[in-house]
């Protein structure tokens, strides 16, 4: 078992890392070798590759990844969220968990930027992303409008729907990820989304392979309620 | 935000993606702090191998630096040497200069505080506290 990184955060104003996010921890964990194999074995010319967490929280994915997944190898990493608060606290995690782990010979570089999903990121250039999207079925009318000026720090509830809930069927939000997938995502990149048993995952499963994606369920886990699994979303070359 | 996070990242607004104007963005009033991270020649050397030249060559210039070279260097070896565990001494002086110039630009210049501006739609988007805000008005999210 790979360790999980240390977050030291204000949890009423991001996500608290929870069971999905820890499903996501031990999904990367076993993908480890095939993360390795085709983004550093298969490269022809070396060059890091872009490492991207959307909705990042806390940050503590990306840390994992940063410490246990890629501890030797080079790249880049990128996080983004809607609110500001959480785009510098996985800026913290990941300072905090590489000075315990004491990596200190430089081979990764991160920045956090404020945005929507993938939408300020340059098309073909994503090597490896990671979604822990709201996918908690609700009402449309409770997710929270956002925009560059409002800061939804300073509501203290909007940030938390903006984390959980996902209109109809939860998938709103993941719906609009993955109509722009195939075209983010750099040659052999690789996507890890995670879902609920309402999302019908079957059903993205089908519709994702009709858009030249290589799909595979990679983990699932009964926890409590929910059924949470997790797709992984190939564009092999 | 990191210098070389500029090579990484666009105007959100979906209609600009048709032209070439809206990447990079154009980086104004600039408030740069430098802060150290430990040199490692290789991992510079790889990233090279990923970096959209003319873009890092704008974005340098409206922020003062105008010693890149115009074309991105090709550094001698740099698909055999990879795995060498420090391979500082087998670069030239030349290429060692640039590969430090480039850690200093890329990885230890930082935008505390500016303006983006798309250079197709003209919107002007912030960096505060060294986060870039990215996030559009309601009306302009598709």
């Amino acid at each position: 078992m790979l360790p999980t990184p240390e977050v030291i955060a204000d949890f009423n104003r991001i996500y608290e890392p929870a069971e999905d996010t820890f499903l996501l921890l031990d999904c990367l964990e076993e993908q480890k070798l095939f993360l390795n194999h085709i983004l550093f074995d298969c490269k022809k010319k070396a060059s890091p590759p872009l490492v991207m967490e959307i909705g990042t929280g806390s940050g503590v994915i990306t840390s994992f990844i940063q410490n246990s997944i890629f501890p030797n190898q080079f790249a880049i990493y990128l996080t983004t969220d809607l609110n500001s608060y959480a785009c510098e606290t996985s800026l913290k995690t990941s300072e905090l968990n590489l000075e315990k782990s004491g990596i200190s010979r430089l081979n990764c570089v991160m920045d956090s930027v404020q945005c929507s999903l993938t939408s300020c990121v340059v098309n073909n250039s994503v090597d490896l992303l990671v979604f822990n999207p709201p996918y908690v079925p609700s009402a449309n009318s409770e997710i929270p409008t956002i925009n560059g000026q409002s800061n939804i720090d300073q509501d203290s509830g909007a940030w938390l729907d903006m984390a959980l809930n996902g209109g109809d069927d939860g998938m709103i939000v993941t719906a609009k990820l993955l109509d722009n997938l195939h075209d983010i995502l750099a040659d052999n990149g690789v996507a890890y989304i995670l879902f609920c048993a309402r999302n019908k995952p079957d059903d993205v499963y089908k519709q994702m392979k009709e858009r030249k994606l290589q799909v595979e369920k990679v983990i699932f886990r009964k926890c409590g309620w929910e059924e949470l699994s997790v797709l992984r979303l190939w564009k092999r070359k | 935000m990191k210098l070389i996070t500029s090579n990484f990242i666009k105007c959100p607004i979906k209609k600009c993606d048709s032209s070439l104007d809206s990447y990079p963005l154009s980086y104004q009033n600039c408030q740069l702090v430098i802060k150290q991270q430990d040199f490692n020649a290789n991992f510079i050397k790889s990233m090279l191998n990923r970096l959209d030249w003319d873009a890092l060559l704008r974005v340098a210039k409206e922020l003062g630096n105008t010693l890149l070279p115009l074309n991105k260097p090709a550094l001698e070896n740099s698909d055999q040497e990879e795995d060498k565990e420090d391979d500082e001494e087998n670069l030239n002086e030349n290429d060692l200069k640039l590969l430090k110039d480039l850690h200093n630009l890329l990885l230890e210049t930082n935008i505390i505080e500016g303006e983006m501006i798309c250079r197709s739609c003209n919107h002007k988007f912030y960096i505060k506290g060294s986060i870039p805000n990215l996030l559009l008005p309601p009306h302009l999210v598709d």
